[in-house]
């Protein structure tokens, strides 16, 4: 590719993209207080209480792009973090760790299985599973809280590495591999060209199913990681912060450009995407702005900004 | 018979066992039920399983003309939300009468206002109408709990009257329960809706195909705004039969119904492609899950791993639906 | 048939059968193409060309019957294998990812062989510069034109070193000029020693550049002969089976005063369109894809937003906002994509009729199923639809019958003035017969049509008068019939100084 296509590609993501106009905004807008918002502490931490969901969107970003979605990942959150606390009492951390990422990976084998193989409808069929797993993780807390007596657990959420929050840098490390996977690899460019395409994809002989089914196992598999991530950061595992995550991760990812349509986006549209909720929620802190102001600001972002990218493309439909 | 016929024979006993897989299943699960635990059968179950038809049925109901509009409604948890609260409040200042009237009009006006909003934008698949319902259902829920301020209501807070609503929550007539006759006044009315208007027809042919709708002039602005106003007006009654029910109204009693009401359109069968369903497969896609709800219960199986058997059962009556669509 | 040997063929197919339930879609098929030549494939819809192709590919399985492919014989293969083998397929529905570059599209599933991003751009480039494709392989498909996308077709065929290209109908939505273009390339393959099966139901171009052409019928091949050795009149009677005097009925006789009047249509892409249509008349309008034909009528019938304009019926101005005001103003649309825009597939045939009509069967808002009933089968009737009930979904009939269920469903409120956006596309001669009987029909009884249509003897002979459109403008009106074919031709070419 030349330099001036490489040009306009960027270009097009830029303009595409709906949350970093967003950012920016914040971001300008932030100058003019005097908060300490541009302190680095701060935007470590507002990296820092954005890296559970930042890690859910790489994975869901996976199965949005191959024309699906995954709407389980809640369920898999909870249940994978109940159980690398649980586990912990029949085993040591590590294997109850990677029990717990292994469940993720399994339910999403499941999901794969009945969307990819099955022919049956992502949205739909992902919500029921998300329902399933909250109960399951009701079942297995009794609905209460469960706290973990591990510190190791504890800090592998809460330490930092050469100053930097832990969760940071798995978020960083995540981010590195699945923008590579999705751009450099012939797996990711695979799920493009599924996305784009279903038929077309199989007619040039990609195997559809294998490929897409795997973006399912991967969303699961960084469920769980995510899952386990969360508990060991608030150093306890619950049924209830399942409930909308999501919902707001798959809308963030949207938000952030790949399209629902599936073929269209990518893991840094989604990365701008979850940090556009994340800065707000920080910006907000910041300006003392009280919660339940917090969540009419943040449902009227969301509505905003999707209205806006409808409008947009609404405006181009009808330019004739 | 011969080879050829005994195969055409079993696969149209196939077929069959497919088209009716929801009556099948309730079937299967009333007689193994009744075998297990014979108080199932009892008239004191039967009028549990009667009272089980409340607050979920009603938002079904709404969400299946959405569905088979093309289109999907998640803030439906959001104005029950809304509801709720507002009702309530306006019981002790208006009255009851008015305030119910409020209560319902005020859903509709929500469930209208998505519409507005929906249109306006010019979005035009179910995926972008999830996004901004959603956002608008967190909207609406942080209404509730600003005018709220994030407190509970109970009835034995208001001073006033307010036998309309404890009828709603409670009362019977005869051995039937009021709020079951709340949901056969409503599923009379919407099935005739759905089934012999212009307008009913218009939804379909909207879900069914938007463009050629239009282009054969058939008014798809106008059924957008109708789906989505029965949907919010219907969202606003089931929120006063839950909150006449429990007697109390909390600004996040709507949470999950959303999802419950969705799941359970799409398990009676109305397709979320649009063009296809109906509100009487909607009662046999809730009626599967309250009875299997009831039979757990009498099963004496936790109410959380009811919440298992529920999202297993779904996921598997929905893969089965979708095979048949396959 | 002239003494061959084995290694002068390509592909030969020998007594090829397939059936589907209920009916034998291919009957003991033979077809044989040279190296090296153009081997054209003519039919009706129906006739068996696209089973055939399927099968070529491996879409579907042959009952019996052997093909052998270069010296090979083939059994069982899929469409990836037969690509690899040097058997490529342009399909009418091309087979591009449009949300992806010209250059992943070329090497689709092939990232890993082509190392990377950089190799299968720079692969790409090589091989659309092989064929004169300027298109930069970082555009997204989406954002090419229709005869790019073909070109992008050829370049991933080459990639597979083909020795045969079967192209399924490439010229259905091409211009003049693109066409040129392609077979500037089909010659340019053929030189290369690649062979070329090039199915069409466009007599003109199998004259044009084909070898050999081969007529089929019902699932049966009628007759293999060289191109110099038969006349059109011939084929077509080969291919329909029945000698057909007239391609067309004539023109309807009685055209009256004005009924519609358009005056100024401006859009980004339409230019100051005024236009008269009169009583009892076809209009046709000519112009390349693209030229803004579709939009035009769009913009009357108020499906496109277009700002300014006036629409006169009957010397009064009409108010059309949408297509539900045009359709209260007297206006019926036959859509250019008859599936997507047309039907709501899933649907009856019933309600697909009865959808424009819905005041005329419901009263105070309530359907009155029994009128319904009424107005599905009369059209039904009427128009000869040839569908086992009106309860059957839409979707189960042919082409030609599905479209006769939207004129139907104008039929029934009798709208004065028709507009029809590619009527016949898709749909066999019988059926298209019967459509032209219908727009006669029409217009004799008072009414008046707009018609579009890429194929132009249609439009020429069925209309009274054509307005011809280059670029948004309207460059020319005419009589067709004492107007020469190229003087029309040259009016919606855009050619300066010959329109009237």
């Amino acid at each position: 590719m030349d330099r001036t296509t490489r040009s306009s590609a960027l270009f097009g993501i830029l303009t595409r993209q709906k949350a970093l106009p967003f950012i920016i905004i914040m971001l300008v807008g932030m100058l003019f207080t005097k908060t300490g918002f541009y302190t680095p502490y701060n935007l470590l931490d507002m990296l820092n209480s954005s890296s559970i969901l930042l890690i859910l969107s790489f994975g869901v970003t996976l199965t949005i792009i191959a024309g699906g979605c995954d709407l389980s990942i809640g369920g898999i959150l909870v249940v994978s973090g109940v159980l690398s606390i649980k586990l912990q009492s029949v085993m040591p951390m590590w294997p109850a760790i990677f029990c717990a990422i292994v469940f993720g990976v399994v339910v999403g084998f499941v999901n794969g299985f009945l969307v990819v193989h099955q022919r049956t409808e992502a949205f739909i069929i992902t919500l029921g599973m998300g329902l399933l797993l909250t109960g399951v993780a009701q079942q297995l807390t009794d609905a209460h809280p469960l706290p973990s007596s591990n510190p190791d657990f504890m800090m592998i959420g809460n330490g930092y590495l050469l100053g930097v929050p832990n969760l940071v840098i798995i978020t960083i490390v995540c981010f590195i591999i699945f923008a590579w996977l999705m751009r450099y690899t012939q797996f990711g460019r695979n799920l493009y060209a599924i996305g784009g395409d279903y038929e077309v994809a199989r007619y040039s002989g990609i195997n559809v199913i294998r490929t897409k089914w795997l973006a399912f196992v991967i969303s699961g598999g960084t469920a769980a990681l995510a899952g386990f991530l969360l508990s060991s950061k608030l150093n306890t595992g619950s049924a209830i912060y399942g409930d909308l995550t999501a919902l707001v991760v798959n809308c963030g990812v949207v938000v952030g450009g790949t399209s629902f349509a599936g073929g269209i986006g990518g893991i840094p549209q989604s990365a701008l995407g979850l940090l556009a909720f994340g800065m707000l929620d920080n910006v907000m802190n910041m300006l003392n702005i009280t919660s339940y102001y917090q969540i009419l600001l943040k449902g009227t972002v969301i509505v905003a900004i999707i209205w806006l990218d409808c409008f947009a493309q609404k405006r181009k439909r009808e330019l004739v | 018979m011969s080879p050829a016929e005994k195969t055409g024979a079993l696969k149209s006993a196939a077929g069959f066992l497919r088209s009716y897989l929801l009556i099948v299943l309730i079937a299967v699960l009333v007689v193994l039920t009744a075998i297990v635990e014979p108080k199932f059968l009892s008239g004191q179950n039967m009028i549990n399983i009667m009272r089980q038809f409340g607050p979920l049925i009603m938002v079904a109901l709404g969400m299946t003309f959405v569905i088979i509009g093309g289109f999907i409604d998640l803030s439906v948890a959001g104005i029950i939300n809304l509801v709720a609260v507002v009702t309530i409040s306006l019981i002790q200042v208006l009255g009851q009468v008015p305030a119910l009237i409020v209560g319902m009009a005020l859903g509709a006006a929500c469930g209208a206002l998505n519409s507005v909003v929906i249109l306006s934008s010019g979005a035009l698949t179910q995926a972008e109408a999830l996004f901004m319902t959603f956002g608008m259902s967190t909207v609406y829920s942080a209404f509730a709990l600003l005018y709220s301020h994030g407190s509970t209501m109970h009835f034995w807070d208001i001073d006033k009257s307010k036998s309309v609503f404890e009828a709603i929550g409670a009362g019977k007539v005869g051995p039937v329960s009021v709020s079951f006759l709340i949901f056969l006044f409503f599923l009379a009315l919407l099935w005739i809706f759905q089934a012999n208007t212009t307008e009913g027809r218009s939804i379909r042919l909207t879900g069914g195909n938007k463009t050629a709708a239009e282009l054969a002039g058939i008014r798809i602005r106008r059924s957008i705004v109708v789906i989505y106003t029965i949907c919010g007006f219907m969202a606003g009654v089931g929120a006063i039969v839950l909150f006449s029910r429990i007697t109390t109204a909390a600004p996040v009693i709507g949470a999950n119904f959303e999802t419950n009401a969705i799941l359970s359109v799409v398990v009676g069968g109305t397709t979320l492609k649009g063009g296809k369903g109906s509100v009487l497969r909607t009662v046999t896609g809730v009626l599967l899950i309250i009875l299997m709800s009831n039979c757990l219960n009498l099963l004496g199986v936790s109410s959380y791993l009811q919440v298992v058997a529920k999202g297993a059962i779904l996921v598997f009556a929905i893969w089965l639906d979708n095979r048949k669509q396959a | 048939m002239s003494v061959m040997s084995e290694s002068d063929l390509i592909i030969s197919i020998r007594d090829v059968s397939k059936s589907f339930p209920g009916v034998k879609a291919l009957d003991k098929v033979s077809i044989d193409v040279r190296r090296g030549t153009v081997h054209g494939i003519v039919g009706e819809n129906g006739a068996g060309k696209s089973t055939l192709m399927k099968i070529l590919s491996g879409v579907y399985q042959k009952d019996s019957g052997t093909i052998v492919f270069d010296g090979q014989t083939i059994e069982h293969t899929t469409a990836l294998e037969s690509m690899h083998r040097g058997l490529a397929i342009i399909y009418q529905e091309l087979n591009l990812v449009s949300t992806m570059s010209v250059g992943e599209n070329v090497f689709l599933g092939r990232f890993k062989e082509m190392k990377g991003m950089r190799g299968t751009h720079a692969k790409a480039r090589e091989l659309l510069d092989s064929i004169g494709c300027k298109v930069s392989t970082g555009k997204l498909v989406s954002e090419i034109s229709v005869s790019t996308k073909q070109m992008v077709e050829i370049a991933k065929a080459l990639s597979f070193k083909s020795k045969l290209i079967i192209m399924d109908e490439p010229s259905s939505s091409l211009t003049a000029e693109e066409m040129a273009q392609l077979v500037k390339i089909i010659h340019q393959l053929r030189s290369q020693g690649i062979s070329i099966i090039y199915i069409s139901h466009k007599l003109d171009e199998i004259f044009e550049f084909c070898d050999t052409v081969t007529v089929m019928r019902d699932g049966h091949v009628i007759d293999t002969m060289p191109t110099s050795e038969v006349t059109r009149n011939d084929m077509i009677t080969k291919m329909v089976g029945r000698t057909i005097e007239n391609e067309y009925p004539p023109r309807p006789a009685k055209v009256g005063g004005t009924l519609m009047e358009v005056r100024g249509i401006n859009t980004r892409k339409l230019k100051d369109i005024s236009f008269k249509l009169r009583e009892g008349e076809i209009l046709g309008l000519v112009g390349l894809v693209g030229a803004g034909r579709t939009e035009i009528v769009r913009a009357i019938f108020g499906a496109d937003k277009a700002k300014g304009h006036e629409v006169l019926l009957g010397g009064k101005k009409a108010l059309i906002r949408n297509p539900r005001d045009a359709k209260r103003a007297g206006l019926g649309l036959i859509p250019e994509d008859r599936k997507l825009q047309g039907l709501v597939l899933t649907f009856s045939v019933e309600s697909n009729i009865s959808m424009a009509s819905m005041d005329r069967f419901s009263r105070f808002g309530f359907i009155r199923r029994s009128l319904e009933r009424g107005i599905g089968e009369r059209q039904v009737k009427a128009l000869s639809v040839k569908t086992p009930s009106v309860k059957v979904p839409v979707v189960n009939l042919s082409g030609g019958n599905q479209q006769k269920c939207i004129v139907g469903r104008w039929l029934e409120i009798a709208p004065k003035i028709f507009i029809m956006d590619e009527p016949t596309k898709g749909i066999d001669v019988g059926a298209k017969y019967e459509i032209y009987l219908l727009m006669k029909r029409i217009a004799e009884d008072g009414g008046a049509i707009i018609l579009i249509s890429s194929e132009l003897p249609e439009v020429l002979n069925m209309s009274n008068r054509v307005l011809t459109i280059f670029e948004g403008r309207l460059t020319g009106e005419f009589d067709p019939a004492t107007t020469p074919v190229d003087t029309i031709m040259a009016s919606a070419l855009g050619m300066p100084g010959v329109s009237a």
